[in-house]
């Protein structure tokens, strides 16, 4: 029998997988035959060695590097995913790309017009603070009453007032030799008589001005504000021996509106 | 739960079934790539390699398959990435010399016997494949049928080749036995 066959048989015999013919054949072999009875014992033998050899046991190390995997396994899993964005059709992402394209130009027009709107904006207050000081400049010219007078005029036109301005009305307001132009810095100063510092001011004219006429304008002034705290300063008026009659009947119906 | 119900659920998801599995397997696993590498340390990577790449390519796993074959067959290809990666050759890393004294301090206890030494001499003069089929058949007493549906060849093929690998062995044996 052929040496290859002759093992299988005889290793097929140790495992038992042969039919009864065939073990048989084999025990007539072992009995007859002192080579096939080495051979078959020598096989024997490194079976049962291989069939025999102790398992062997991983080391605690393994579990724990297991736990601690599946446990990072379990936390990447339960992390929240990072959006793609990624358009799969060729006519999607070409959309995308005009898009952006289209995006681009309509930023760049933006900032563009903005950048624009800012510089007209910076001349325009640069205008602005010019006139502003142009306009101080007229309502501080002593030689001329028709300069103060026109400066007084570019103040009416501010719809608000700064400190800076204020105090150049009130100025004018108390100081100026001109009746005209001090009853424009009235007017003008009668804009703004809801701010608070313009309020102060006016009050504290009544008890300083002399003149008739600038007079009864702040105490028709003081009436529309409905400002009693002038009340002091109409009774003094009334009792004031140089005071003219026509300012004395003004302050008298001030108090009486006021009252 | 049978092991292929576990993977699947594994598969869709359930992460924590895989230590079910890892409990089932691991010193089988671990077994088989010991007696393929005949290094304890590295054998524990390579298991814990295994269990990884189970849970990460989980995916892959057929419904329906043999759960068996297929962790095995994640198990063969790690060892075989493990040598192809640090392009180390079978004789590199094996020393025939001191094979046999792998196990000496085995975690149950077993003292090594001289018979065993000379049985692990001898398998480390097969070819890896002759190695591999004994360590499967023999050592971890699967059947034939298992390890070709394993290797996807068939039972005749696995019965031929390990009878070949037992008259490789017996051969080793003996003459080493006589040294």
């Amino acid at each position: 029998m052929e040496r290859e066959k002759l093992e299988g048989l005889l290793i097929d015999f140790i495992d038992g997988r042969l039919t009864e013919s065939e073990r048989k054949e084999v025990k007539e072999l072992l009995s007859t035959d002192e080579n096939v009875r080495v051979l078959y014992e020598q096989l024997k033998q490194v079976t049962t060695a291989m069939d025999r050899s102790a398992q062997i046991a991983p080391s605690a190390r393994l579990e724990r590097g297991f736990q601690q995997m599946l446990h990072e396994e379990e936390a990447q899993q339960n992390a929240p995913k990072q959006k793609q964005v990624f358009f799969s059709p060729v006519v999607l992402r070409a959309a995308a790309a005009v898009l952006l394209v289209a995006m681009g130009i309509a930023i760049g027009n933006y900032v563009k017009e903005h950048n624009t709107q800012k510089r007209q904006l910076a001349e325009i207050a640069k205008e602005n603070a010019r006139l502003k000081d142009d306009m101080l400049a007229m309502m501080g010219d002593q030689n001329s009453a028709s300069q103060r007078m026109k400066g007084v005029n570019v103040a009416l036109t501010y719809e608000r007032a700064d400190d800076e301005l204020v105090d150049a009305l009130v100025k004018t307001l108390n100081e100026d030799k001109n009746s005209n132009v001090r009853l424009a810095a009235l007017e003008a100063l009668s804009k703004f008589h809801q701010e608070p510092q313009v309020r102060k001011a006016l009050i504290a004219a009544l008890s300083k001005q002399d003149d008739p006429v600038v007079q009864i304008a702040l105490i028709q002034l003081m009436v529309k504000m409905k400002e009693k705290g002038v009340l002091k300063d109409l009774n003094r008026i009334i009792e004031d021996q140089d005071a003219i009659q026509p300012v004395k009947d003004e302050a008298h119906s001030g108090i009486l509106k006021l009252s | 739960m049978t092991d292929e119900q576990i993977m699947e659920a594994v598969r869709n998801g359930d992460l924590q079934q895989a230590s079910l599995l890892f409990d089932r397997y691991n010193k089988r696993l671990f077994n088989f790539l010991a007696r393929m590498t005949m290094d304890r340390e590295l054998a524990e990577d390579l298991t814990q390699n295994v269990f990884l790449r189970m849970i990460r390519y989980r995916s892959s796993y057929k419904p329906g398959h043999k759960f068996q074959s297929w962790i095995y067959q994640v198990a063969r290809n790690v060892f075989t990435d493990h040598y192809q990666v640090s392009k180390k050759k079978k004789a590199d890393h094996m020393d025939i010399e001191k094979v046999g004294e792998w196990v000496a301090d085995d975690n149950d206890g077993h003292t090594i016997d001289e018979q065993e030494k000379l049985l692990h001499r001898s398998m480390q003069l097969l070819s890896e494949e002759q190695r591999e089929l004994l360590i499967l058949t023999r050592f971890q007493h699967m059947k034939y049928e298992e390890v070709a549906d394993m290797m996807e060849t068939t039972v005749a093929n696995i019965k031929v080749k390990v009878h070949r690998a037992i008259s490789k062995l017996r051969e080793h044996y003996f003459q080493l036995e006589k040294i």
